[in-house]
């Protein structure tokens, strides 16, 4: 059994809650604290956060810090989300509260908060697996913004970032709201603008049942209306009707009324509301049928996540796998094509499975090697000339869930040197890399350019790839009815970054 | 038909001020009732002599408090009025009346009755010094010079010298006295020409001198003395001193000195929001609560004039403030007499609490708390598992954290020294010490010094709500995880009180209990509120919709044809939001059973209003103390216990939880303690429609002291479990069997 704590720096509050991990019971909450600590105001209003927030975000960290030791925790993750994450001052603030409160707080990029968020649900609702099995739209609300994935046939499609989170719409009509303007057609029309970009660009025809919705305080609508307890209503749903007749009721009330009909504190009131009309225009977008509100926070993602990756709960379910789904979507998109990216990423894997050894990169970096093998070729959309430059700036310009920046920036990095196979150190520390990002990315970048060179007729030719390190060779074996003399004879040009890095050198060779 | 009486239902107001008691006027009826216990002949005598001290006590707390706040209202011109449709002047006026003939019956009921009875039985209390024989003269002036003489602080009063600040519920001596050689050359002019009047009153002077509170009130006099040794004689200290007086001011003569004792206005008013520092601020406030308003003057019957006339002027009173007593002044004194050593014969029997009937000894309590919910039910169950929990959790070496709030402690409470063994021992230890709790923030400040000089993270209380809850977490890590252990209760966690107010506890490690206890911690420490909660309801957020709610539904259940019932136990109910659901109850048929021991703003035998309300008050040997709560729910019953009244205080400006009991086995305990109490015969006191109460028709019943009932019980209990235990300890024979036959 371990203790863990969860720490989430929100942009409107910040939370804390403690857990019971262990193999037995799995993720267990068992405490949940939260301060209202309006970064988001500060931060989206002015791009910055002021002292006055600093000090009472590093007063409600340090209790955190004490309910933490009353428990004796042994492990925690803080992270900053939309608030910290846009403001100019992120990395002072983030020292500054290291400095004063002892605890290390990330920022965590958009994709990767909302990858948690869906961890949390995809790990805790039995029936997750059945609901995305028809068409589902996956809402993740925010303070900053609004996450919006689609699944359909169990796979993920596609995931899009809208800029309308509760605290920011709320930011936007501050100045709005006085006199006699009408609040909500303002509110509506903001949302609007959103979804119906959304609408145009992403959903096409696809056709949403389900839709499952990430908020703090919806859920309390469901347990109002489905009559079931916090625990029991994980997996209960209502009918869009049913919702959205009951948020239209709520329009009509003031915050006490409201308050008192859903039992949520009074503060809440205005979110719930917020999160009420976004999910409202959603609904009407989509024409779904049925509204899932799990109830899970941000929290709840972090410890799942903790507890998944340090073995103490196994998922049935393959993360890796939806990113990857993303990433052929955002290749779709700009019309790579599936055939080479599969290929190319099969090679590539290969390669870096046979020099296990000699690489040492984590599961995490064969990701970041699948994920480059099927954007490579996206640059050639915009430029047939510049592919690597053109891919640098799509990959840079795409939400890619469940990566950080980093992790983006490596990405992009990694499909961009694989044209070129130049990589200094200095060359790359402009991008923001440590060096030990910038070893895994020339690691990767060797590997995925050697790759690259065994489909130079971009033709599919091969069944499988085996790659094995004989005395200072890299073998690598095709297996392929094909003619690979092309390749076999072109292979070396791609070869000399990855026999710089690693010392070995690759042979491309024909299964007999 | 049912529709008509239905809409005759819809037309009542039913928040109309005919349908309400004054909340003031209904806490004299419990003094009355307090009274009148003290009236009964067929108590033991010194329990009639504690009754009659405890509503000295009440009148003063009544005085210090509710009279005091009406003064506060009339003085800012504030004239709305109250649910029962009086404006507070009006309150004051009707209260005036009340009081006076209380304090009349009060006495009358001491000197016509008590003092009478304790003499024939050998006890006699000298309430005028002219009284002593010249023995005891000599030996209470001996015992002046000793004991007394070096504490006492004599002021006299003239024009270079102001009137002096007389504190807030002191004993006085005030004096007239006039020099004894004039040589003052003025004077003697004055007498020639004014003649001797004129001069008396030229050169009386005003003296006081304070009774000191760090000496007994009461002294006895040894019957070698007294020259009878049947019999005990007791006087008190302010005759002992009045017959001195004239040893405090050697140059004059003393024309007259009679005891005095003013109330002042002591409603702890705090500005929570601009006090930068609470503690500071309640300590302020407490040293400045000596200078209020006097509210309430008491003389001596037979006081000089022109005394009273010095102590109305200076003290600024109005006639219908003072108050004339046919006897000593503060009765308080007599709950010293009641618990004079011996004289068992007039007592009733101490109580000692019994060990809980759901708790063994052998066990440690976590242990046992995991079997199942334990239910206390102090004071017939001892109320040390209280104390064992927190310092078995200050001791153990799983536990984490221990939480708990803190409202009223004992003087020298084991559980504040167990908090802070606990903190000794590197356990997280929050308390949260409420400074706000009336009379007591002195003594609460001091204790929490104590905790936070051990390490204890201490909360003082929360700015404009009194927590009045009572909780208590510990966290312990256990080998399946963590465990949290809460204890909810209805009192305070003073185990002195424990011993003689009626309250129950609960011991519980439900896990969404204990998720809630966290919650309440997390809050009380100023963190937000959790977006819902699972068993507990707290004030000021919640309770009072819940328990508008549940009353809701007993109507529906009414008026949907299923039976329905609501027994409230709880001190006070004046909330009119409350009340007026009850109304709206009965009318649609709830049978609706409250008792209540204090104030009821509730009318009882309304017709079409609260015909199927009744409302017992139960005044015994135990103060009545718990709030439970029973909905019938259409047969599927529940059960809540708590610390919260239904008073607006409680529910709106209060930090209380109410819990649910579950526990089946637990649940038929508070059905038995339920209706045993609502059928006492001989402690319960009956509301009648026109606010009087009286004592239940025992006409074909059986006489039932609910109270002595579940002493038995528990007894009982207790007894049965040593049988049993003693029937399972195998003794070895010491020497050969007997050789009787066996017959069987």
């Amino acid at each position: 059994m371990k203790l863990f704590a969860a720490i989430d720096v929100g942009s409107y509050e910040t939370g804390m809650k403690i857990f019971e991990l262990s193999r037995k019971s799995g993720v267990k909450e068992l405490d949940y604290v939260r301060r209202r600590v309006d970064l988001g105001t500060d931060s989206y209003n002015t791009g910055k956060i002021s002292y006055e927030r600093m000090d009472e975000l590093c007063n409600v960290l340090n209790g955190f810090r004490d309910i933490m030791d009353s428990y004796k925790v042994e492990s925690y993750r803080a992270y900053g989300t939309s608030a910290i994450r846009e403001t100019e001052n992120t990395n002072v603030i983030l020292d500054q509260i290291k400095l004063r409160t002892g605890l290390t707080v990330s920022s965590l990029s958009n994709s990767e908060q909302r990858f948690l968020d869906y961890k949390s649900v995809a790990l805790r609702s039995s029936s997750f697996h059945d609901i995305i099995n028809s068409g589902t739209a996956f809402i993740d609300i925010g303070g900053g913004s609004t996450q919006v994935s689609l699944f359909d046939s169990s796979k993920l499609i596609t995931t899009v970032n809208l800029r309308i989170g509760i605290l920011r719409l709320r930011s936007s009509l501050t100045e709005l709201e006085p006199g006699s303007i009408n609040y909500e057609r303002l509110l509506n029309e903001l949302i609007e603008d959103e979804v119906h970009t959304f609408r145009k660009l992403f959903l096409k025809k696809m056709v949403i049942r389900n839709i499952i919705v990430v908020d703090d305080h919806l859920p309390y609508i469901i347990h109002k209306l489905s009559g079931n307890s916090a625990d029991d209503s994980f997996d209960s749903s209502v009918t869009a009707d049913q919702f959205v007749e009951f948020i239209d009721k709520l329009k009509q009330m003031s915050n006490e009324q409201i308050s008192k009909e859903v039992g949520i504190p009074m503060e809440s009131s205005p979110l719930l509301l917020s999160s009420s009309y976004i999910i409202k225009q959603l609904i009407k977008a989509m024409e779904a049928e049925k509204i899932y509100v799990p109830g899970v926070s941000l929290s709840d993602g972090i410890a799942y996540d903790y507890a998944e990756k340090n073995k103490i709960i196994k998922s049935g379910h393959d993360f890796g796998q939806d990113i990857i789904s993303s990433v052929e979507n955002i290749s779709l998109r700009y019309r790579g094509s599936q055939g080479t990216g599969s290929l190319l990423s099969k090679g590539a894997l290969a390669v870096f499975d046979g020099m296990k050894k000699y690489h040492g990169i984590d599961q995490r970096g064969r990701l970041l090697l699948e994920i480059a093998a099927r954007l490579r070729d996206v640059g050639k959309f915009i430029s047939l000339d510049a592919p690597a430059e053109s891919a640098y700036s799509i990959i840079m310009g795409t939400e890619i869930i469940g990566l950080s920046h980093l992790e983006r920036e490596m990405v992009a990095l990694l499909v961009e040197r694989s044209y070129t196979g130049d990589m200094t150190y200095e060359d790359v520390m402009v991008y923001g890399l440590d060096e030990k990002s910038y070893l895994t990315v020339i690691k990767l970048t060797a590997i995925l350019r050697l790759a690259s060179g065994m489909l130079r007729s971009h033709k599919r030719k091969y069944e499988s790839v085996k790659a094995v390190v004989r005395e200072k060779e890299l073998i690598i074996t095709v297996d392929t009815n094909d003619d690979i003399s092309l390749e076999r004879g072109l292979f070396h040009r791609r070869a000399g970054l990855f026999e710089e890095v690693f010392g070995i050198r690759p042979v491309l060779k024909k299964k007999m | 038909m049912k529709s008509s009486k239905q809409n005759k239902t819809v037309d009542i107001d039913f928040r109309s001020p005919e349908y309400y008691f004054n909340r003031e006027l209904s806490w004299m009826k419990f003094d009355e009732r307090v009274l009148s216990e003290a009236r009964d002949k067929n108590l033991p005598l010194f329990e009639r002599i504690k009754m009659l001290g405890i509503t000295a006590s009440n009148l003063d707390e009544f005085f210090m408090v509710r009279v005091a706040s009406l003064k506060d209202m009339v003085h800012a011109g504030y004239k709305r009025k109250d649910i029962a449709g009086m404006t507070p002047k009006e309150q004051l006026s009707e209260l005036s009346k009340v009081t006076h003939d209380f304090a009349a019956l009060q006495y009358s009921t001491w000197g016509r009755s008590l003092l009478p009875l304790l003499k024939e039985n050998g006890i006699r209390i000298i309430s005028h010094h002219e009284e002593l024989t010249k023995a005891e003269g000599a030996y209470l002036d001996r015992y002046f010079e000793e004991e007394i003489y070096p504490v006492l602080t004599p002021m006299a009063v003239d024009s270079s010298r102001p009137f002096p600040l007389v504190r807030n519920k002191t004993l006085n001596i005030g004096a007239i006295m006039t020099p004894l050689k004039s040589t003052n050359l003025l004077t003697k002019g004055q007498e020639k020409e004014g003649g001797k009047k004129g001069n008396k009153e030229a050169k009386r002077d005003f003296a006081l001198v304070q009774v000191p509170d760090v000496l007994p009130r009461i002294v006895s006099i040894p019957p070698e003395v007294s020259g009878n040794a049947e019999e005990r004689a007791f006087i008190l200290l302010e005759e002992i001193i009045e017959r001195n007086i004239s040893r405090l001011f050697l140059n004059y003569r003393i024309e007259c000195a009679h005891p005095f004792r003013i109330m002042r206005n002591a409603d702890l008013t705090i500005d929570e929001d601009e006090a930068e520092d609470l503690l500071k601020e309640i300590e302020k406030q407490v040293r400045r609560r000596q200078w209020g308003e006097v509210i309430r003057l008491e003389v001596e019957e037979g006081i000089a004039p022109a005394l009273l006339k010095i102590l109305v002027e200076e003290l600024n009173v109005e006639e219908q403030d003072i108050y004339r007593i046919n006897g000593p002044l503060d009765l308080a004194f007599l709950t010293r007499v009641a618990s004079l050593s011996g004289y068992e014969e007039f007592k009733i029997p101490s109580w000692t609490p019994q060990f809980p009937k759901y708790m063994n000894r052998d066990e440690d309590i976590f242990t046992q708390i995991r079997k199942g919910d334990i239910l206390l039910q102090h004071p017939y169950e001892s109320f040390e598992p209280v104390v064992d929990f927190i310092s078995s959790a200050a001791r153990d070496k799983d536990t984490l954290a221990i939480k708990m709030t803190l409202y009223r402690v004992s003087g020298n409470s084991p559980i504040i020294a167990a908090l802070a063994h606990a903190a000794e021992n590197g356990k997280q230890v929050m308390v949260l010490v409420e400074l706000k709790a009336r009379f007591d923030e002195e003594h609460n400040i001091n204790w929490a010094r104590t905790l936070e000089k051990a390490g204890c993270h201490v909360i003082y209380g929360l700015v404009g709500l009194k927590t009045h809850s009572k909780i208590a977490l510990v966290v312990r890590r256990e080998e399946e995880g963590i465990r949290r252990y809460v204890h909810l209760g209805t009192g305070n966690y003073n185990d002195t009180t424990a011993r003689f107010y009626t309250d129950m506890g609960l011991l519980t490690c439900s896990e969404r209990i204990g998720e809630d206890a966290t919650a309440v911690f997390n809050m009380l420490s100023g963190y937000s509120e959790p977006l819902s909660w699972n068993k507990l309801s707290m004030a000021p957020l919640w309770l009072k919709d819940r328990f508008l709610y549940l009353i809701n539904r007993e109507a529906e259940h009414a008026k949907a044809g299923r039976e329905a019932r609501i027994i409230g136990k709880m001190n006070s109910l004046c909330d009119p939001d409350i009340i007026e659901a009850l109304y709206k109850a009965s009318a649609a048929g709830v049978k609706i059973e409250l008792i209540i021991r204090g104030i009821c703003s509730l009318k009882v035998g309304i017709p079409g209003v609260s015909e199927n309300i009744s409302v017992i008050s139960i005044v015994g040997f135990f103060l009545e103390h718990s709030r439970i709560f029973y909905f019938q729910n259409g047969g599927n019953e529940e059960y809540y216990m708590g610390s919260a009244d239904w008073m607006p205080r409680n529910l709106d400006r209060r930090v209380e939880i109410v819990f649910p009991v579950e526990r089946e086995e637990l649940k038929a305990d508070l059905k038995h303690f339920l209706s045993l109490e609502l059928s006492d015969t001989i402690k319960a006191h009956v509301l009648r429609s026109d606010g009087n109460y009286e004592k239940p028709d025992r006409r074909g019943r059986r006489a039932i002291n609910s109270q002595k009932e579940l002493c038995r019980e528990a007894r009982d209990t207790a007894r049965k479990r040593q049988e049993t235990m003693k029937g399972r300890v195998f003794v070895p024979e010491t020497k050969p069997a007997d050789e009787t036959p066996d017959t069987e």
